[in-house]
């Protein structure tokens, strides 16, 4: 067995797995574009209440840090709104890196669903018992008078009323995974090749390919900045609670 | 197999060439895309799963007799539910984890039994609970059904991720060239166990509105 073949035995099966594992994380319900801190994908709020909700989540988050965010969704995909829930806030990041303060209110008027996702840093203070509460006072009886506006507005109040307004702590530095750095990879990368160069003494017609190749599975594309408003890479649970009208 | 490498490279004793060769190999094909450590830390992520596992079981055990308590006082006469609750809560919480039991199939299939025998249970509380009006009014019935629902739902997120975890973990294991980086610098690194019992029985009632 040549040199290059022992080579190329042990990269494709690590970047076949790459492929393979890729294909899996597909599996995932799509969710639309963080496009702000009100996503109206089902289209039931007013530009209005729209305006108001997200004055008063921006507020919110100046002051304490805690991202709160408003979504309606055009369908559950046939989710349950609790599978949905914490994998919308995981793939949106919302709430602080590190400290998972974020909390989704989430709406979907095709399946009369609606839930408040509470991401793991709020449990504490937005509790699963206080959001059922939230749900049937304030979210469940404007929705059946399909009164989405007064509905959605009274309940994101005393969401952000249950989470009070501690002020800000300061912010933990975001950690860097030394992994998914690609710069370093390629660093090392070339490094290696040097040693490789030493030790053989001879440049083979097969290093260009393999580095190409190595280089294009290594790198992962980041998340899409969404101008203004994104997630700031906080973690969901399960917490929060659900309701239906 | 070594024997062939010296054809095509002079000048190095086949001794030092294989150490060689064997060093760089391992130089560039795992530090160079982290492969090298991505056991460990494979490892580490299903530990930190499976603790969230045990939290949140924990977590819905220490409900349980705030619960009982409830019922008790509105549904005297569900005393065989509310005992079946109680001994299930028991033998729950009274099994030893034994630290190995990731890598244990026996004890891994013991707890699961232990816990599903507990959601059954629980499930059949919950479910006498809906004919006494009465309880189904109290506020403390229901903020403690909502933090048993929310209990529940973790629960399931926390088996999802764990699954999830062990699934990449063995997987890295198994494959090339995870199998021969345990098998020569993590040779105590074995297959994980993971939850075989479906999350459809174990799911909580669903509590209408």
């Amino acid at each position: 067995m040549r040199f290059p073949v022992l080579f190329a035995r042990l990269f494709v099966p690590y970047i076949a797995l790459s492929i393979v594992v890729g294909a899996a994380w597909a599996a995932e319900p799509h969710f639309p574009p963080l496009t702000g801190r009100v996503v109206d994908e089902a289209g039931i709020l007013s530009a209005a209440t729209e305006e108001k909700l997200t004055a008063m989540l921006a507020a919110h988050e100046q002051a304490t840090g805690e991202q709160v965010v408003v979504v309606t969704l055009a369908s559950l995909q046939g989710w349950s709104i609790e599978d949905l829930g914490y994998r919308l806030g995981r793939a949106w990041g919302i709430g602080e890196k590190g400290k998972n303060t974020g909390a989704l209110v989430i709406i979907a008027p095709k399946e009369r669903a609606v839930r408040i996702e509470v991401g793991y840093g709020l449990e504490g203070k937005l509790t699963d018992a206080l959001s059922r509460a939230i749900i049937e006072r304030d979210l469940v009886p404007a929705f059946r008078q399909r009164d989405f506006d007064r509905g959605v507005l009274a309940g994101t109040q005393a969401v952000l009323g249950a989470l009070g307004g501690e002020p800000k702590a300061t912010a933990v530095p975001a950690e860097r995974s030394q992994q998914d750095d690609p710069l370093s990879a390629l660093f090392l990368l070339i490094l290696i090749f040097f040693v490789v160069f030493a030790v053989f003494g001879r440049r083979g017609h097969w290093v260009g390919p393999v580095i190409g190749g190595i280089w294009s599975a290594g790198g992962r594309s980041s998340n899409g900045d969404f101008g203004g408003f994104s997630g700031g890479g906080g973690s969901f649970g399960g917490g929060g609670a659900s309701g239906r009208w | 197999m070594i024997a062939s490498y010296s054809g095509s490279l002079r000048l190095v004793a086949p001794d030092t060439l294989l150490r060689r060769i064997v060093a760089v190999l391992l130089l560039a094909g795992l530090s160079g895309c982290g492969a090298i450590n991505r056991i460990p830390t494979l490892d580490e992520q299903v530990k930190a799963a499976w603790s969230q596992v045990l939290n949140q079981y924990q977590r819905r055990s220490d409900l349980i007799p705030n619960l009982v308590e409830a019922v008790k006082g509105y549904a005297r006469h569900e005393q065989e539910t509310l005992t079946a609750v109680t001994e299930a809560r028991a033998k729950a919480t009274q099994m030893v984890i034994p630290p190995d039991i990731l890598t244990n199939p026996e004890a891994f299939k013991r707890f699961q039994e232990n816990q599903a025998a507990l959601q059954g249970a629980l499930s059949r509380l919950l479910a006498v609970a809906e004919s006494y009006p009465d309880l189904k009014a109290n506020q403390n019935f229901l903020s403690l059904q909502s933090q048993l629902e929310g209990t529940e739902n973790r629960i399931a997120v926390a088996r999802r991720d764990y699954i999830e975890t062990v699934q990449t973990y063995n997987t890295e294991l198994r494959t090339i060239p995870g199998r021969w980086i345990a098998a020569i610098f993590y040779p105590d690194a074995k297959v994980k166990e993971t939850f075989t019992i479906s999350e459809q029985a174990q799911e909580a009632p669903k509590v209408k509105f």
